[in-house]
């Protein structure tokens, strides 16, 4: 036994010796960010190395606010990705439970062309997406053309017809002798037993909308109505620029991130699994 | 948000027009962006009821967000923008809508005799006018006198780009960390444009109709970017770099536009006064022409903007004016193309800055024997060839910078679908 | 499940709607552009300008390229990153679990502009905390923006750093699938444990890597907000200009939809068929 508890503390130095310093990699940049954050750029650009937080971080947000109306920008962020989550989780819940709950004709079809969104790269359909929505609708700038287009996204589809289809038919069927609706079944049966998995799409579907850099900087030219992520990137081509702000800017993007990767870390790790194994 | 904002019923508009002061946003980029701020304080003597707001945007984002813009049918443009001269023909074949015509705002024939002919045909759409000129880019060298006294070299001696590489060479080995000079050579074909222009060598033909980049003079120009390159008298330093380069005191002389006066002037440290030089840049040949331009932009007005004749106002009292023009000569440097603003007294006066010389007098003596160049539509994919190519030719390549430029025309023909010159 | 096709197309019509508009349409608009010369006003059909010039432009196959030279390196060593980095949360014998975990998965929650920032703070030539580390060995300083082989690595770099947590997550809900008994079966046959992870974990893992090669040769296939937003467009000179920032150029700053709607329909042929051989080399061969 004794040889054996050997064996594992000798296993257990190794896998720490490799995996300690690889984590203290990985957390490295994002604790940089916090120390840029807080530094003056005078600090920042020096030849001294600092590696320790200092204590500017409302000047540095207020150089940002100066640079631009960052605060505003996070408000249209937070606007888009809310509504996005929301309207996504209905249209993709819904075509779920059709998928996983019914048999009719073009069933295979349906998820066929929805699994082609999967593969095939964004690229494809950008340019036209475009000339589609700014040129054809006139709808650059506006709360729709930031929230709509990006609907297409199929995961949600895929995500919620997995959950529904591995709910046992009894459930429905019970409720269907009932005389009840089949709307109502799916409102009131189906979707409240798809909590976890829900709560996991609304995660994903929020971070995704939350870091989305190509389709904003397409489709928002007007100050008023950047998000986050554009804003920011915006500002890298300035010469009179405070990083210092910018990566005070970069914080307030990632922190409600990360919070919300601590506290729902078991649905966050659901959302990106689904699919994945089965 | 734009869509909501635009009045969809007259009447609203016009009650609405009635009772608030004209508020017009401008979209400008470098140290024009200050410059137009710097303008305000005399137009609102004379327009207190407009109110101008600049947006002090990066120059890539100008033109990106202007361009997405105008491809979403003018949503989103603020009511004047700032474009390159040589890149606005793109806007003027892709959309010729989104820019307003000036004419019938008061940009008439006589209004534009104000302006050289060589800032006016890129503005050109038929009988319209899609932009009022603004400044101009004479390229001048600026350098340290310091760095070069210390080294015995003398700017007045510098007459070919041989002389400026010996007097690198010299001024690197007596000043310790300084590098001679810097081009945006990761980004940008900035010496490239320069020294073509001023061999006389365009990237498209006059008319705009044949590829010009693998002609004699370019040739030349990018042999003069590779031999500095090769000698270590030359680093790379995009905008940025370089501003922190001049700052830091690491290197001894930068080549751009005029305009670039007015960004040295302002990001040099206060102790560095005194110690800048500017002299006109070397060139191939000993009697070869020592002027290129590089830069200068124009104003444009949004064609869906609500307050267009606010806008012209602005505008032709910002570029239209000599008072408009020479504060903002004064303030960041921008080489008026308004002729009338060339006779003014302060363009003979010294600069304390830079060590007592009459710059402006130099700069713009440079203006007549600057050849124009035709930068056409395409003038953004034959620089992104350019960059890739010049990188590849640096990097060793190609066999000859003749090689690499007939596989460059070979390649904007691709693009463009022009032919390459004979 | 009974047939009830109006039931199904009552849910399922708010989202085909959206579909149809915003993927369905534009994907054939887009098969239309590419065979139209959009230089200038009107566009008219010209697949010469288009088709032809993917087939012989030098800059885009500089785009593709530095796009395989990224999937050919940047894929197997995150992905071989992400099974280690799985493996070893997986064990019992970690301490600080939690922490760990935060330390590989938090990336995954940081958006491309925030990361941007950083990384062109922290690889700054002159002042970066990168090059102070590299100087201090005794080497030269790395010119990360202006030295074409090293701004790729940076790119490699900070697309590893990215979404490596995020393949180990999948990977590591993998391992948590396999039944434990298969483990303890192996060890009271006196199987190492290296065996045990070459010739039990491995093949069971292996449906799992594989989905998660396809969505990584998808990701590389697109990347587009890295080498935008920290090498400067592409830079130096192009040397990091992926296949995506080649179509954003034509696209929106050349404004040529054409040409760029026919690179884009090359961009999914060639990930298409990219993830197809990978599936066909990882087929079950039985």
């Amino acid at each position: 036994m004794s040889q054996q508890n050997a064996a594992s503390r000798k296993r257990a130095i190794a896998l720490h010796a490799v995996i300690v310093p690889l984590a203290l990699i990985w957390v490295f940049p994002i604790w940089m960010m916090v120390v840029f954050a807080t530094r003056p750029d005078s600090a920042i650009f020096s030849p001294k190395v600092l590696l320790t937080p200092g204590n500017r971080f409302w000047e540095n947000f207020n150089l940002l606010q100066d640079d631009l109306n960052f605060t505003r920008t996070l408000f249209v962020s937070v606007v888009v990705a809310v509504v996005y989550t929301v309207l996504s989780m209905i249209l993709t819940s819904m075509a779920g439970w059709a998928l996983a709950r019914y048999k009719f004709h073009g069933r295979i079809a349906v998820v066929g062309i929805i699994l082609g969104t999967m593969t095939l790269p964004y690229f494809v359909v950008v340019i036209p997406q475009f000339i589609l929505v700014a040129r054809d609708f006139g709808l650059s700038n506006t709360w729709v053309a930031l929230i709509v287009p990006p609907l297409f996204n199929s995961l949600g589809v895929l995500f919620m017809r997995q959950a529904f289809s591995m709910m046992p038919a009894e459930l429905f069927d019970a409720a269907r002798i009932d005389g009840v609706s089949e709307w109502k079944i799916f409102l009131h049966v189906g979707l409240p037993l798809a909590r976890p998995m829900l709560a996991a799409l609304a995660i994903i579907l929020f971070l995704a909308s939350w870091n989305n850099y190509l389709w904003p900087l397409l489709i928002a030219n007007d100050t008023s109505m950047m998000t986050a992520p554009v804003a920011l990137g915006s500002l890298f081509g300035l010469v009179d620029v405070s990083w210092g702000g910018i990566m005070v800017g970069a914080v307030l993007m990632t922190a409600p991130m990360l919070a919300v990767f601590v506290f729902l870390q078991r649905f966050f790790m659901a959302g990106i699994t689904a699919g994945a194994v089965k | 948000m734009k869509i909501f904002g635009t009045c969809a019923v007259a009447a609203l508009c016009l009650s609405a027009g009635l009772v608030q002061a004209e508020e017009i946003t401008v979209w400008s980029w470098g140290s024009a962006a200050p410059a137009l701020d710097a303008t305000l304080e005399g137009f609102n003597a004379k327009h207190p009821d407009i109110t101008v707001k600049v947006e002090h945007l990066g120059y890539s984002d100008v033109k990106s967000r202007v361009l997405a813009a105008c491809a979403a049918g003018g949503t989103g443009l603020p009511d004047v923008f700032q474009f390159q001269n040589v890149e606005m023909e793109l806007i003027g074949a892709q959309f010729p809508d989104c820019a307003a015509d000036l004419v019938p705002l008061g940009f008439d024939a006589e209004a534009q005799a104000q302006f050289p002919e060589f800032k006016l045909f890129a503005l050109r759409q038929g009988d319209r006018m899609i932009g009022m000129p603004w400044d101009s880019g004479p390229s001048m060298m600026f350098y340290r006198r310091d760095f070069f006294e210390n080294a015995g070299v003398s700017a007045d001696d510098i007459v070919t780009w041989s002389d400026f590489a010996e007097a690198g060479a010299k001024v690197q080995a007596a000043n310790e960390g300084v590098t001679m000079t810097n081009d945006n050579l990761n980004g940008g074909t900035e010496w490239l444009q320069m020294i073509s222009n001023e061999q006389g060598c365009g990237f498209f033909s006059s008319d705009g109709e044949s590829i010009t980049v693998n002609q004699p003079g370019c040739v030349a120009a990018l042999d003069v970017v590779k031999t500095m390159v090769d000698a270590e008298l030359m680093t790379a330093g995009n905008f940025g770099e370089r501003v922190q380069n001049l700052s830091a005191g690491s290197v001894a002389a930068l080549m751009s536009g005029a305009w670039f006066e007015g960004i040295l002037r302002n990001n040099a440290p206060e102790d560095q006064s005194g110690k800048w030089g500017v002299m006109a840049m070397p060139s191939v040949t000993e009697d070869g022409v020592r002027a290129a331009n590089y830069g200068g932009s124009l104003l444009a007005i949004a064609n869906n903007s609500d307050n267009k004749e606010a806008a012209y106002s602005y505008l032709s009292y910002a570029l239209g004016t000599n008072e408009g023009q020479i504060t903002m000569l004064r303030e960041f440097g921008l080489v008026p193309s308004l002729v009338s603003a060339l006779d003014d007294p302060y363009v003979n006066e010294p600069s304390e800055f830079w060590g007592g010389q009459k710059v402006w007098e130099l700069v713009l003596s440079r203006l007549e024997i600057i050849e124009p160049m035709n930068g056409t539509a395409y003038f953004s994919d034959a620089d992104q060839v350019l960059q890739s190519v010049q990188t590849k030719y640096l990097n060793g390549e190609y066999d000859s910078a003749q090689a690499a430029l007939d596989d460059a025309a070979m390649q904007i023909s691709f693009a463009t679908g022009l032919p390459v010159a004979e | 499940m009974r047939p009830r096709s109006l039931t199904a197309f009552g849910f399922l019509a708010p989202y085909l709607l959206i579909f149809a508009s915003f993927w369905l349409w534009p994907i054939i608009y887009s098969f239309y552009l590419s065979f139209m010369s959009t230089r200038r006003l009107p566009w008219t059909f010209n697949p010469k300008m288009t088709w032809g010039r993917v087939v012989q432009d030098p800059a885009f196959y500089n785009a593709l390229e530095n796009t395989l030279t990224i999937l050919a390196i940047q894929v197997p060593v995150m992905l071989f990153l992400a099974t280690l980095l799985a493996v070893m949360l997986n064990s019992t014998l970690l301490r600080a679990r939690g922490l760990i975990r935060f330390a590989f998965f938090a990336p995954v929650v940081i958006g491309e502009a925030a990361y941007a920032a950083v990384f062109r703070l922290m690889f700054n030539t002159e002042f970066g905390v990168i090059n102070k580390v590299i100087e201090s060995v005794g080497l030269p300083p790395v010119e990360w923006f202006s030295n074409p082989d090293a701004a790729m690595a940076l790119i490699i770099m900070a697309v590893t750093w990215r979404w490596v947590g995020y393949n180990a997550i999948i990977i590591l809900a993998g391992l948590q699938s396999i039944p434990q008994d298969v483990y303890e079966a192996a060890t009271l046959d006196r199987v190492s444990p290296r065996q045990q992870f070459l010739y039990i974990t491995l093949p069971l893992l292996k449906p799992v890597i594989l989905f998660c090669l396809v969505l990584s040769v998808i990701g590389s296939m697109q990347l587009f907000a890295e080498p935008y937003l920290i090498t400067n467009v592409g830079g130096p000179g192009g040397a990091t200009e992926t296949l995506g920032l080649y179509l954003y150029r034509q696209a929106f700053l050349n404004l040529n939809f054409g040409y760029a709607s026919a690179v884009a329909y090359t961009i999914a042929a060639l990930a298409v068929m990219i993830s197809a051989l990978n599936l066909w080399i990882g087929r079950d061969k039985t």
